[in-house]
């Protein structure tokens, strides 16, 4: 009799499931995150767990968890006061960036000011060539140097990034020895060790946002902890990862770069292993929540990986499940211009004020409050009783922006709706193009405390095959956690031409992260199972400056096969751009690994056969599409498999509300799943 | 559904997800650099009269938001379904400025009818013509640029002019680079039919026509707010390239900018001559080319940044750009580098517009951004090609923070290449990159600083290039007491015996061993230094950015132990006295000393001569000018009189030769 329980600690909501081993129940619940008191929200919703749906907290046999503490110590820019030490010459890396500005056209823009302010950056006197042999000797000088200008300019931790780290980090170990002689007590990070790939500001920063949240982060992690042997969970908690994977807490405290993206990322693989148990082949995941709206790719289930993740200010370059914003969101301000012409954002009411209709100060009206002025959600609880919506004051700060535009609220309140829908349309369908798409041959899943409500609306701008709603789509983040396997990347840069004489470089590099991925996940990780390892190189036509990440057979590098490394690389480069050059020299500039550990997976649980019509509790009145009209409600746990009904119509649970507009057929499946599809088309 | 205001914006997201549907299929399957890195590329919506309505919204290049496609739309007798037509010339429609860039357009038919046309353009890497890359500032003839196409239909009604591209083929350096940029483009403009097509089945033809001419009407809404927020007024600005030509003299760009309620006239009068060498920009004194009014986008979006940016934007505004001069150059004006050129029509637009509203528009950026290039040789002798980034100077300070360092305003659209990747690629060694101090113009607001980049190379034959150097003799300018940012620096083996410098040139070949330092044009400052916060001073001083001796010097700032001392700078900066009454400029010395000579008056006196001679003789006789000026010729009368017995023995020769007009 034993559970697992996932937590996503989320910009607005934390959200739980947990999920009964033995008959595969899964029971959800939502609280309002506590940015003010960060583990209070973990307490609040064990407690809440315990005390509507039994789970016990010492049956709670693995509990894993993802938190945003990571990512918002960046977005509020409360980290460590760090230094950073570069090699001499090239103390500006941070604040020359990529020199390109946010906004090309406003002569007010700026690039965001650096991490580490140039105050606190040090040159130290040495120098490694591109091919890793030594130019210059460290100077244990310039290093004392440093270290005695960095401590009186009160850093409390250091990040080393030398030239071509990615080569050879001999001299970020060399520095890092030598400051461990001369400050122990010294937290040091190393580019060459977070993440070591070739170009310069890329590693700087990836290792900078990594030193700048990592007391914070372990802090958290420590307190969480030690909330959770308080609350007697006897499991080792896991961390997620923003690759999609989990790791345990000690890895977590080291490597926090690792979990900075671990939300956006566990709602995708849940939404990948709903897609993989159901069949889903072609997926779009559509994930909206209070602060932001994001949109992944699924192919059998498997999500596509990514470097350059935004994370606040900045981007950061380990690999990430590659998600694309189109928007912020439930929390996105609506307004009218001095030409009365209507806008969505870029403003945000964000988690706090929020939405008007959250009843926390928020007065602006945002997409959920239209929504609710529309009369589309409300219908229940969010979050047993911890969210209750405020109809009233969604009408009347919509109202406000209706009596501007003379029109009507709940017409105001449409044209929020589609204006918002349109402008997720412009970025997904830019998401399109970029990866070159067939949107009819996909579906949307949708999930996220918004995700439902507005999907039905986005896939028929996009003309996609439909949309699926998972059963508990606000809390699918929390699931994925729960599915996650034991996950991690290995990266040796190798820069080459991919020519004879190479062959021996890759061999040693694939030998070397084979052993060290064999170490993370047996030992470190205590995995007791079959590894799976899968390889790729990131490789380029000589002369270009993108990489394109093709899939390879170990056997190939063991055999020294370079022409089936090149073979993949020019397939891959014509399966993405269309067109491959055969007599084009290739260089090869990343090996890659990634090891997995598969976690035992649950069945989901399959619902009782309808048997009967599906039956709404009510008839509401609504405005959808812009139209008032009568709709009828249904409640989703009353929904059975082989349910099927049309649309307009609108289901209600606990975590959120699927608004279906007519021209829609609804059919539930077996796994509970809501399978949306146009009228006419096949289901 | 009828188009109103409260959905306007529906629709015009649609438009712009159009455009980026066409810009991701250009980036996805573009084959040459200038595309997938530099994004130097433009994808338009047009209306049936070949207005842009919409353009993609993050990214290409930023200049062609309002382009008007008609000059070219109207030399093609006819449509018919499936077309697609190109051209690349300069002088045929001057939609396309220089020889590199393909525009190409296709028109969408509804029920028969044209509804609206779909383009855009790529800057191809080489088209042909005298130098690899088609473009230097030495050429004077658009014919030494490559070859051109003049517009025609490369497809008709489905089917592809072979002839036309065998002849492409055959002038290019890198036929199949150009051939694969080309069905980029047109790959781009099918899926531009295809999403016009989307758009008319969700909002309806009515709905989509309407909506286009409403789109250009709420950009021009728009701007007409903005406008009418700036005084009315006749605003007098120019400035100067420091060289109209290898080792010329310097080149004038001159602006009237005419504020009446809601509308601006900009007024080209007063700019240089076109030059013998490829500065000049072809506009064919159009009044609305986009290329002469990308400052007055900039300015127009930077006061109401929720702008909708398209050819109705333009509306606003008339351009008057005399024939003949570098800002509307007649055939044959080389036009290769119009770049420079055009940043500076960006430059005193800027500075117009800062005598108009000078609480609202910032100094600008300083203009010169080098395209740093360097052709070596590799280890085992291979030529190796690198683009190693631009190196530029800052933002000019605004009326509210410092400009940003390295990159900034109008100039801070490209990215730079990583260092460890050039290094990785061929034998260049870096020795520094980064900022230089003291090169932001200080100010209440300081300038952004220059960038420097130093780099040492092994092989014989080394030719390094600067592209579109600048402002190694005229300095970016301050504002309200803000001091102009330093200018730029071109050195060869720099802090040794054998230091060299380079002055304005932009290109120069190197031994081995050699090290070369690029310091960019620092940006001038906004606002009396004096009032700086004494706090921000001492925040420079500590990250290197201002010394110790410009703190003080520049900023009346005393420091103790790394922080100001504000008893000590109190007193030193009352000890100035009262603020001097600044000049709402300062343009640094070079500037003043060269027009103490060449003032306003003097320059429009050789204006007024100039542009009553044939087009051909111009330059030639600007040189002359500014030859007999500097030997004192006549110098012993007044100004105009001095000017006009110039004139007289200039044109006298001239005339005598059957050349000049009398």
């Amino acid at each position: 009799m034993s559970w697992r329980v996932g937590v996503d600690v989320g910009g607005s909501f934390t959200d739980f499931a947990a999920l009964h081993e033995a008959d595969g129940r899964l029971v959800t619940l939502k609280v309002f995150s506590r940015p003010d008191a960060p583990g209070a929200e973990i307490e609040q919703g064990l407690t809440l767990l315990r005390e509507h749906h039994g789970v016990a907290p010492e049956r709670v046999a693995t509990f894993t968890h993802g938190t945003t503490v990571g990512i918002n110590t960046v977005i509020q820019r409360n980290g460590v006061k760090l230094a950073l030490l570069t090699t001499q010459g090239f103390e500006d890396v941070l604040e020359m960036a990529r020199l390109k500005i946010p906004q090309i056209h406003n002569l007010y823009s700026r690039r965001p000011d650096p991490l580490v302010p140039r105050d606190r950056v040090f040159g130290i006197e040495e120098r490694i060539r591109a091919d890793g042999r030594v130019l210059t000797k460290v100077s244990r000088e310039s290093v004392q140097a440093a270290h005695a200008a960095l401590r009186a300019a009160g850093a409390e931790a250091v990040v080393i990034s030398l030239l071509h780290a990615w080569r050879s980090d001999a001299h970020e170990r060399e520095v890092e020895a030598m400051l461990a002689e001369i400050d122990p007590g010294l937290p040091v990070f190393r580019s060459g060790g977070i993440w070591p790939i070739i170009r310069e500001y890329e590693r700087s920063i990836t290792a900078c946002i990594s030193g700048y949240v990592q007391p914070r982060v372990s802090s958290y992690l420590a307190s969480f902890e030690a909330t959770l042997a308080r609350l007697g969970v006897p499991a080792a908690p896991r961390i997620t990862k923003s690759n999609g994977g989990v790791m345990g807490v000690a890895q977590a405290r080291a490597e926090c770069v690792q979990m900075i993206l671990s939300g956006t990322a566990s709602g995708v693989i849940g939404a990948g292993f709903i897609a993989r148990r159901c069949g889903f082949p072609r997926l779009l995941t559509l994930d909206i929540g209070g602060t932001s709206a994001d949109l992944a790719v699924l192919t059998d289930g498997e999500a596509g990986y990514g470097t350059g993740e935004v994370i606040g200010d900045f981007q950061i370059f380990i690999p990430s499940v590659s998600v694309t914003s189109i928007g912020q969101g439930g929390g996105s301000i609506a307004w009218v211009d001095e030409h009365g012409v209507l806008k969505v954002g870029p403003r945000s009411a964000g988690s706090l004020p929020g939405p008007a209709c959250y009843g926390r100060g928020g007065t602006e009206p945002t997409v959920t409050d239209a929504a609710a002025a529309c009369g589309l959600i409300g219908h229940s609880d969010l979050g047993y009783s911890a969210v209750r919506l405020d109809v009233a004051a969604a009408r009347a700060a919509v109202g406000r922006l209706a009596e501007r535009l003379g029109a009507g609220i709940e017409e105001t309140a449409s044209g929020i709706l589609e204006l918002s829908v349109s402008a997720m349309y412009a970025d997904a369908s830019g998401l399109i193009s970029r990866f070159g798409l067939d949107a009819r041959a996909f579906r949307l899943l949708a999930f996220g405390g918004a995700g439902p409500m507005l999907a039905c609306f986005l896939a028929r701008e996009l003309n996609m095959a439909g949309v699926i709603v998972p059963p508990a789509p606000g809390v699918l983040s929390a699931l994925g956690g729960l599915v996650a396997d034991l996950r991690n990347d290995f990266i040796r840069t190798v820069y080459a031409g991919l020519d004879p004489g190479v062959e021996r470089t890759l061999q040693d590099a694939l030998v070397t992260m084979r052993r060290d991925a064999v170490t993370w996940l047996v030992e470190e990780q205590g995995f007791r199972g079959e590894p799976a390892i899968a390889v790729s190189a990131e490789m380029r036509y000589g002369g270009q400056s993108f990489e394109v990440e093709a899939p390879i057979d170990p056997r190939w590098i063991e055999a020294g096969d370079l022409a089936a490394l090149r073979e993949a690389f020019h397939a891959e480069h014509e399966r993405i751009y269309g067109h491959a050059d055969r007599s084009a020299a290739v260089q090869i500039v990343t090996l890659r690994l990634v090891i997995t550990g598969e976690t035992p997976k649950p069945a989901l649980p399959r619902i009782a056969d309808a048997g009967a019509e599906a039956r709404p509790c009510s008839v509401i009145e609504v405005h959808m599409d812009g139209v008032r009209q009568p709709v009828p409600l249904y409640a989703r746990e009353d929904l059975r498999g082989g349910h099927r009904f049309a649309g307009p119509a609108i289901v209600a649970q606990p975590d959120c509300t699927t608004c279906v507009p007519g021209g829609f057929d609804i059919a539930v499946d077996d796994h509970g799943n809501l399978i949306i599809t146009p009228e006419g088309a096949r289901a | 559904m009828s188009i109103d205001r409260r959905s306007l914006q529906i629709l015009a997201n649609h438009c712009g997800a159009a455009a980026d549907a066409m810009a991701f299929t250009l980036m996805r399957t573009a084959h040459s650099a200038f595309v997938k890195e530099t994004e130097d590329f433009s994808c338009t919506l047009l209306t049936a009269e070949g207005l842009a309505f919409a353009s993609p919204r993050t990214f290409g290049a930023p200049w062609y938001s309002g382009i008007d496609y008609g000059p070219v739309i109207r030399m093609i007798d006819s449509y018919e379904e499936g077309d697609i037509c190109v051209t690349n010339d300069p002088y045929s429609g001057m939609v396309a400025t220089h020889t590199p860039d393909l525009h190409i357009w296709k028109p969408v038919f509804h029920d028969g009818k044209i509804i609206c046309f779909v383009g855009g353009h790529i800057h191809n890497t080489d088209i042909g013509g005298a130098v690899p890359a088609s473009l230097s500032r030495t050429l004077t003839e658009i014919e030494q640029e490559g070859i051109r196409i003049p517009p025609l239909k490369l497809v008709r009604g489905g089917r592809m002019n072979e002839d036309v591209l065998r002849i492409l083929r055959l002038n290019v350096r890198a036929p199949e680079q150009n051939w694969g940029d080309l069905k980029a483009q047109i790959a781009s403009v099918t899926v531009g039919e295809r999403k016009i097509h989307e758009i008319i089945a969700r909002f309806g033809a009515e709905t989509f026509r309407d909506g286009m001419q409403a789109m250009l009407d709420y950009a021009e809404d728009q701007a007409r707010a903005v406008v009418r927020s700036i005084p009315n007024g006749e605003y007098f600005f120019s400035d100067f390239a420091d060289e109209d030509g290898e080792g010329g003299v310097p080149c004038r760009v001159a602006l009237t900018l005419r504020v009446q309620d809601e509308t601006v006239e900009l007024d080209y009068t007063g700019s240089d001559p076109q030059v013998a060498a490829s500065l000049n920009m072809p506009t064919g004194g159009h009044a609305r080319h986009p290329l002469v009014l990308v400052g007055l986008t900039y300015v127009l979006f930077t006061l109401n940044t929720d702008l909708l940016m398209n050819a109705g934007t333009l509306r606003v505004a008339r351009v008057v750009a005399p024939e003949g001069t570098v800002v509307n150059a007649v055939a044959p004006a080389a036009v290769g580098m119009r770049s420079l050129t055009c940043m500076l029509t960006q430059i005193v637009t800027f500075g117009a517009f800062s005598l108009a509203m000078p609480d609202r528009i910032p100094a600008t950026s300083p203009g010169g951004n080098a395209i740093m290039n360097v052709r070596t040789a590799g280890w085992g002798g291979r030529p190796v090609m690198a683009s190693i980034g631009p190196v530029g100077g800052g933002g000019g300070g605004t009326p509210a923070s410092d400009g940003p360092n390295g990159a900034g305003g109008a100039q801070a659209f490209l990215k730079n290449t990583p260092l460890e990747i050039t290094e990785a690629e061929g034998p260049i060694l870096f020795r520094r990159y980064g900022l230089w101090p003291d090169t932001g113009g200080a100010g209440r607001y300081r300038g952004g600083l220059a960038a420097v980049m130093e780099f040492q190379v092994f092989s014989p034959d080394t030719v390094v290039t600067a592209r579109n150097r600048n402002r190694s003799v005229f300095a970016s300018w301050g504002v309200r007491g803000g001091r102009a940012g330093s200018t730029s620096r071109f050195l060869r083996n720099p802090d040794t015996p054998k230091e060299i410098s380079l002055g304005n040139t932009d290109l120069l070949r190197c031994e081995p061993g050699d090290v070369v330092r690029v310091i960019g044009p620092g940006a001038g400052g906004y606002g009396d230094p004096f009032t700086r916060d004494p706090a921000a001073v001492a925040s420079d001083v500590r990250r290197g950015f201002v010394s110790a001796d410009a703190a003080r010097e520049l900023y009346g700032v005393v420091l103790r132990d790394g922080a100001a001392d504000i008893a000590a700078t109190t007193a030193l900066r009352a000890a100035r006295g009262p603020a001097p009454a600044a000049a709402h400029f300062d343009f640094g010395d070079a500037r003043r000393a060269f027009e103490a000579v060449w003032s306003a008056p003097r320059y429009d006196a050789l204006t007024r001569m100039l542009a009553a001679q044939p087009v051909n003789w111009r330059h030639y006789l600007k040189r002359r000018f500014f030859a007999a000026v500097a030997a004192g010729e006549a110098a012993e009368h007044d100004l105009e009189t001095q000017m006009a017995r110039i004139g007289a023995s200039l044109l006298g020769a001239a005339t005598d030769a059957g050349g000049a007009r009398p």
